[in-house]
């Protein structure tokens, strides 16, 4: 099997960006014979969209946001708290903005599959979570799709499945829109411009699936987001819930310390945890304190306070 | 070499734990053992604290070689 885009992807960081490299080979490594087909398949996405320009920007942003996220890192080892506090004053400086958010984006779809811990975490959500997603035919609510990613994977491996996905930045509409189009599967996909928290009011026990990844720390009450998930669940449903402990970022807010504290919003909302997965990067900061970890929990919906 | 280029120097010596280094405006990080990615940020925070500066992060993302870092500082310092 040849992998192109990959390649190319690959030249182009070793060429322009040297000292993300060793990053980058972290995360092949850690993919082993999956990195190939899964890097590819995220960059024949993004060609779709973007050209075969589109690999170079998208690197550019992704290094540019991993300086940010390292740098945000650096500065909370130094202060011992996350640097924003408030999700109002991030809507309007960074959710709102169109040209940043874009980038912003980019960048974080291909964390997904170039920052090692995340390759696992992809590897986790196809292996645990999509394989056993139950028939072809599923409703799959996507919270805060950002790039649409892990919902187009979904709905590229459930040939009759449909997806709704509700996100705060109007680029996500844009770009989730166009990666899902481009994946093939744009005609079972639809988003909206909506605030997590507004889905308190949708209809319940509406969906066999919820993705949500990479929200929770955004919010000032988590709590509220798996109270959320519980409701849109049908009662034989399966969430899959990401979030990052101790890792930095400017928009990062609730800081989540221990991976018990996730298993606890979860369990508090009526939800049970059936898998998890925690992973970490390969290399931290010199002397750091935190560990910087993404989780990923698998969730079922409890029927009672034991079963 | 200029103060700037020499103080450079320094904190290059402590961050990488290595005083063989010496650098100079065309030095990258492919001719600097473990510049990677995270050394950079570690790199950057030191150069904050030695120079009493502040960096914007797609200041710190966009550095080609040390001449353009050395041009930042010198940048920033202007008071
Ligand atoms: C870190 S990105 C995650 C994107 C994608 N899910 C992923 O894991 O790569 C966070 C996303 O959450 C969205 N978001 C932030 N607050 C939100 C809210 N209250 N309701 C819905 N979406 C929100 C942002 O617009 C952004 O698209």
């Amino acid at each position: 099997m040849t992998f192109p885009l990959t390649d190319e992807l690959m030249e182009y960081v070793r060429a322009a960006h040297p000292r993300s490299l060793r990053g980058v080979e972290e995360a092949r490594q850690a993919g082993g014979d999956d990195f190939g087909p899964v890097v590819e398949m995220f960059l024949t996405w993004l060609t779709a969209v973007r050209g075969r320009q589109g690999i170079v920007q998208a690197v550019d942003e992704f290094v540019k946001f991993s300086t940010e996220v390292n740098l945000a890192q650096a500065r909370y080892e130094a202060d011992g708290h996350y640097m924003h506090k408030s999700f109002a004053e991030l809507l309007a400086d960074h959710y709102s903005s169109r040209e940043a958010m874009d980038d912003y984006l980019w960048g974080v779809f291909l964390t997904n599959v170039l920052w090692a811990h995340h390759f696992e975490i992809c590897l986790f959500y196809r292996n645990r979570f999509l394989a056993k997603l139950p028939g072809a035919e599923a409703k799959i609510v996507e919270i805060a799709p950002g790039h649409g990613g892990w919902g187009v994977w979904a709905l590229h491996r459930l040939a009759k499945s449909r997806l709704e996905g509700f996100d705060i930045s109007p680029s996500s509409i844009t770009i989730a829109g166009s990666v899902s189009a481009a994946a093939g599967v744009g005609g079972r996909a639809r988003y909206e411009l909506k605030d997590a928290l507004d889905l308190a009011k949708a209809p319940p026990e509406s969906a066999d699936a919820v993705i949500n990844c990479f929200l929770a720390e955004h919010l000032e009450r988590p709590a509220k987001l798996f109270e959320v998930i519980a409701r849109l669940l049908k009662p034989d449903g399966r969430a899959f819930v990401a979030a990052g402990l101790t890792a930095a970022q400017v928009d990062h807010i609730y800081e989540f310390r221990r991976e018990s504290e996730l298993v606890k919003l979860a369990e508090d909302a009526g939800l049970r945890m059936t898998e998890s997965f925690v992973g970490s990067p390969r290399r931290t900061l010199p002397k750091a304190k935190f560990l910087p970890r993404s989780m990923a929990l698998i969730l079922a919906k409890r029927k009672g306070e034991f079963l | 070499m200029s103060d700037t280029l020499a103080r450079l120097n320094e904190v290059f010596h402590d961050v990488f734990q290595d005083d063989t280094i010496v650098i100079a405006r065309q030095t990258t990080a492919a001719d600097v053992e473990g510049w990677d990615s995270l050394m950079h940020v570690t790199l950057m925070i030191n150069i904050e604290k030695a120079f009493g500066i502040r960096f914007s992060s797609s200041e710190v993302a966009g550095l080609k070689d040390v001449g353009e870092l050395a041009d930042l500082i010198e940048a920033r310092k202007k008071p």
